[in-house]
């Protein structure tokens, strides 16, 4: 290109935009990076990475050398709900139609190492999940699917070991030997310290937990995945992907320092470490970011000596962002999740989960989980995508976005290196706090109109549409599983099942032990998932959160705008009226650790001018009750996602009743399907707000009720 | 005697007595009515006037408050105090929400409520501070189980800071104490700080009584840890206890060194697992420093302790020590100086809340004020002329 070509584009630029500077089309990403117009071969003179080729070292181009050419990604839709007979049923109609792989999704209850009977857990049975509580729950789930084929992937991380001991066992029972089981398991604890929630032992433990299994799958299961770092849930909790970047390939850091301090060597396990990311709505960014993260993986890798150049390989799953769709106009949704699945594609994902468009709202039914899962097919059948290898390589914008998020995601890696590596930051807090910050920083963004959201912030639909959604009868299923637990406890030989729960309790005590290998026999011989990990709590104890919350981050974000105005008015004539300022109760009840939408509420409302009362995670409904009146709130926000709102609200009220605080206001908010609001608003809650909901408006709506 | 009724008994009529005085009807009209305060040499000529029967103090303790309360509120108070006294939880969260209240109506309603309350000595006040992070919630939490244990009701007062900006704030002290926050026996009030300086709230030690009054024999006010709140607590608690972290030779840990001196006890938190180490040096080091720097309360050793909020160690000793000390205070009569003087303390406190809050709410509305302020601003005259102004017309008008 020569000098004077660029010239003369900048000249008939500049005339068309008439006064303006042609840096006035520059667009600053939420991640901070500048993007202009235009990019030109100049932008990728120096690059921070090599694009070389794919299936060799650095694999910025992909982990394998013919990628999608040869065979396309797998699809594998992550579903499970209800009984271990229904999520089979449902697995198999889907294997049916295309899909590939299994990705198993466990219930609140089963995450956080509760059998079904346990008091806590009285709305979480079968909610977002299937509900396993023993061996025989996993043979159900498997009935008729050969693990010896059938590729499996497991998102679980509290209850880690009792879940794959029981998955183990149940190939076991199906006589695939431990060699062919194939799969992954998610394994990834920091994130869940970091934003998901759904931990059960200290980071201390936890971590050892983590380098059992790498130690055990390593030599047992050498087909298996051993853990799942993911971003996926970073994104999902409001981080931006510069973040999302950065922070797993930090996790994954810490998970092979673990994994070589048990005396592993690097190429034993290195190459069944496998990512998960999130795919959102900014496209060129999210393929930006894959690439980044299979050359900086490499780099990362490379400082350990490996002799296999498959250990230097990223190979990820992907799954369209759940928080990027919204509840208005909720066919919009296909649009996003097609858009996000190509960019995945684009991104070279070794496997793909699309979200269904109700998800905003419910579970998936057969229906919309048949769209989502046709998105992928038509993707890969119909476009011809799929037969040329990276085919946005060398794209001058494309390489230069690339290379600037490594120079981003490498100074926020360094950030947690100078605190001592990831434990710690976590420890302290850092990440958690960052990812928070662009959380409210997006949302204020939304909720000033400075980011669209077709059907939300803009081009609202003018007619309400009715959407079938699938709801599950919490109480039925949790009534099934608890009699099947009692069936289990009788049949079982109880004395052995003591026994091996010892033994649990001492593998917990002698790190030299492997915990997932005493409880691949505790689970073969019935113990339950429950029984598996109170064992260890004996040893461990369970985690509490320390919940820090932001703020000021929302309020500097939204502009000022008439609506922040009016809320001031409001809340001035509110303490004139009441002498107080309007109180808030923002609470998250049952196993559900998703705190984003919480937390963001905490930190909008408290910015925009209430006092905001913040529960402890997992309360139950009495104990919200209790903290409610203790501190006089005027309203409780309950933050519900998991489906949870059907048992827990009514819960809540009847408290609230009992203590004679009935004048205490409830609304709620989150994922909610529209049949509910109904029923919802008969047992006297004041208002239902849905995902996309401007908080601003909430804030108005809120100060009128109270 | 109220000029009205010395009119009244004397017959003399409105019309007469302005004249004899030298005032208009209409100005002595308003002076009867309250509705306004005649000026100095007014109030002497009417005392000279009357012999005596009508004397300033007549108009300056006119009494603003002397509507009555109806009795449907005072049913409510009744209902309201015996509730309290029974340890009902609701009742006792809303006495503290009418005694945070900025209505007038319910400020009269507090103080008949506490016309009932009786003086109780059998608490103990326990003030808590340290620098964020030190642990302050969980020490709480951990103390607040183990005194719960020896059967105990323990309660927390929790400040968190109000955003100047928008006046909001997050309260989120439950998430640190899970396991206190809902055991039957405990009760958590977090505040907002509402913009007082300090950290403190303004009505901490109203909130202190009400706690009492509903049985909590053990409270504690925990503050943010960041400087002036200190001497506030200090000032409303029978004894004060600052935390540290195990810092293993970084002499003082960004934590005040007037801090320290208020101490009546001190206590290195987190000593355990990699930490204890850290934890005796730093206990050591602080028994060694506090020789120099003395004694907060008179006749009063303090000491340095160690405990692991988190394994639940040091609890029994640090008791011991809370003991100790308040039996000793009491058994010289320092314990009932203290509440006393504090009570003092308390009423100033009270007088500097209520001059502030009416300038912030009445006198920087009023029309002569806001002349002034126009004045300073066109450079007519200066701040301390400008501040003698003001202060003259707020005296003269309210008292």
């Amino acid at each position: 290109m020569s000098d004077q070509e660029y010239k003369d584009w900048l000249n008939s630029a500049e005339k068309e935009l008439k006064d303006r500077g042609i840096e006035d089309l520059n667009w600053q990403t939420p991640e901070g990076i500048e993007v202009k117009p235009l990019y030109t071969v100049d932008d990728i003179k120096n690059l921070n990475h090599k694009i070389g080729f794919p299936g060799i070292p650095p694999f910025t181009r992909g982990p394998r050398a013919t990628m999608y050419a040869n065979r396309p990604w797998t699809i594998r839709q992550y579903a499970g709900f209800s009984t271990a007979e229904e999520s089979n049923k449902f697995y198999k109609e889907g294997l049916k139609n295309g899909v590939m792989g299994l990705s198993v999704a466990f219930d609140l209850a089963t995450h956080r190492g509760y059998d079904s009977d346990h008091p806590r857990v009285v709305a979480d049975v079968g909610n977002a999940g299937v509900a396993i509580d023993s061996v025989e729950d996993m043979n159900t789930l498997f009935n008729g699917i050969p693990l010896e084929k059938m590729s499996v992937s497991m998102t679980m991380n509290g209850a880690v070991i009792p879940v794959l001991a029981c998955f183990v066992a149940s190939g076991l029972n199906q006589g695939c030997p431990e060699e062919k089981l194939t799969g992954t398991i998610q394994n990834d604890i920091l994130k869940e310290f970091m934003v998901r929630n759904t931990f059960i032992f200290p980071p201390k433990p936890s971590m050892r937990i983590v380098a059992d299994i790498i130690e055990y799958t390593s030599k047992k299961l050498p087909r298996f995945n051993s853990i799942s770092i993911s971003g996926y849930h970073m994104q999902e909790a409001g981080a931006n992907q510069v973040q999302e970047l950065a922070y797993t390939l930090a996790d994954g850091k810490e998970y092979v320092d673990a994994a070589l301090k048990r005396g592993l060597d690097i190429d034993d396990f290195a190459p069944r470490l496998s990512f998960f990311w999130s795919i959102g709505m900014n496209f060129f960014m999210e393929i930006a970011k894959m690439r980044a993260a299979r050359f900086m993986w490499s780099e990362i890798i490379k400082k350990y000596k490996p002799k296999n150049n498959k250990s230097l390989a990223l190979r990820t799953h992907c799954q369209t962002s759940g928080v990027s769709l919204v509840e208005q106009d909720a066919y919009n949704n296909i649009v996003r999740t097609t858009i996000e699945a190509m960019a995945a594609v684009m991104g070279g994902t070794q496997s793909l989960h699309t979200n269904s468009f109700d998800e905003a709202l419910a579970l998936p039914t057969p229906f919309s989980a048949r769209i989502a899962r046709n998105t992928q097919l038509i993707i890969a059948e119909e476009t011809g995508i799929s037969n040329v290898i990276d085919p946005l390589a060398g794209s001058y914008y494309l390489e230069s976005l690339t290379s600037d998020m490594i120079r981003e995601a490498n100074n926020l890696i360094k950030e947690i290196d100078d605190a001592g590596g990831m434990v710690k930051a976590i420890e302290m807090g850092i990440p958690k706090m960052r990812i928070e910050e662009s959380s409210a920083k997006k949302q204020a963004r939304i909720d000033s109109d400075e980011e669209t959201i077709v059907g939300v912030n803009k081009y609202k639909p003018t007619e309400k549409q009715n959407i079938n959604i699938l709801s599950i009868d919490n109480d039925q299923v949790r009534a099934k599983q608890i009699s099947n637990l009692n069936k289990l406890k009788k049949s079982r030989n109880n004395k052995i099942v003591e026994d091996f729960l010892k033994k649990i309790e001492q593998a917990a005590n002698d790190e030299s032990q492997n915990l997932l290998e005493v409880c691949i026999q505790a689970a073969k011989n019935k113990c339950t998932v429950g029984e598996m990990t109170t064992a260890m709590e004996n040893v461990f104890g369970r985690h509490t959160l320390s919940t820090k919350t932001i703020s000021g981050v929302y309020s500097k974000t939204a502009k000022k705008n008439e609506k922040i105005t009016s809320i001031n008015t409001y809340i001035d004539k509110f303490v004139e009226a009441k002498g107080r300022r309007p109180r808030m109760l923002v609470v998250k009840m049952g196993q559900d650790g998703h705190d984003r939408g919480a937390k963001l509420i905490a930190t909008a409302f408290s910015d925009l001018g209430f006092d905001v009362d913040v529960g402890p995670l997992f309360q139950t409904p009495a104990e919200a009750a209790i903290q409610a009146i203790e501190n006089d709130v005027h309203v409780i926000g309950v933050s519900t996602l998991a489906a949870g709102h059907k048992t827990l609200v009514p819960l809540l009220i009847k408290s609230l009743k009992e203590n004679d605080a009935s004048e205490i206001k409830v609304i709620c908010g989150g994922v909610i399907p529209p049949q509910d609001y109904d029923f919802l608003h008969e047992l006297g809650v004041s208002k239902v707000f849905g995902p996309g909901t401007n908080i601003q408006e909430a804030a108005i709506d809120i100060i009128n009720l109270i | 005697m109220k000029l009205k009724e010395y009119l009244k008994l004397n017959k003399i009529s409105n019309k007469e007595f302005s004249k004899l005085i030298g005032i208009t009807p209409v100005s002595l009209s308003r002076y009867i009515s309250g509705e306004r305060i005649p000026e100095k040499e007014i109030v002497l000529k009417i005392f000279e006037f009357t012999h005596g029967s009508v004397s300033p103090d007549d108009f300056y303790f006119q009494k603003k408050n002397t509507q009555e309360f109806n009795s449907d509120q005072l049913t409510l108070i009744n209902q309201m105090s015996k509730q309290l006294k029974n340890g009902s939880k609701r009742a006792l969260a809303k006495t503290i929400t009418l005694v945070e209240s900025k209505l007038k109506k319910d400020k009269l309603l507090v103080q008949k409520i506490f016309e009932k309350f009786k003086v109780n000595n059998n608490t103990v006040r326990i003030g808590i501070t340290g620098v964020p992070g030190v642990g302050k919630s969980t020490f709480i939490e951990s103390l607040g189980l183990f005194l719960i244990q020896k059967s105990h009701k323990v309660a927390v007062l929790a400040i968190d800071p109000s955003s100047k900006e928008s006046g909001g704030s997050i309260l989120g002290d439950k998430t640190r104490m899970e396991k206190l926050s809902i055991n039957p026996l405990a009760f958590i009030r977090p505040s907002p700080s509402d913009g007082h300086l300090g950290g403190v709230a303004k009505k901490t030690h109203e909130s202190i009584l009400c706690l009492e009054e509903a049985g909590y024999d053990i409270i504690f006010v925990e503050t943010m840890g960041v400087g002036q709140a200190e001497t506030a607590v200090y000032d409303m608690v029978d004894i004060f206890l600052v935390l540290l972290l195990p810092s293993g030779g970084d002499e003082l840990q960004g934590i005040k060194k007037g801090i320290i001196e208020l101490a009546d006890l001190i206590i290195v938190n987190k000593a355990d697992n990699d930490l204890k180490k850290a934890a005796e040096i730093t206990q050591r080091e602080y028994r060694n420093a506090i020789q120099i720097t003395g004694k907060p309360r008179k006749d009063h050793e303090i000491d340095v302790l160690m405990c692991s909020s988190l394994k639940s160690e040091g609890f029994n000793e640090i008791w011991d020590f809370v003991l100790n000390f308040v039996n000793k205070q009491k058994k010289n009569k320092k314990f009932y100086e203290n509440r006393e003087s504090q009570k003092t303390k308390w009423m100033w406190n009270s007088v500097s809340n209520n001059v502030n809050e009416i300038i912030s709410n009445e006198i920087v509305r009023n029309k002569f004020i806001l002349k002034i302020k126009e004045k300073v601003k066109n450079k007519n005259i200066n701040i301390f002329q400008a501040s003698e102004l003001i202060i003259d017309y707020f005296i003269k008008n309210k008292f």
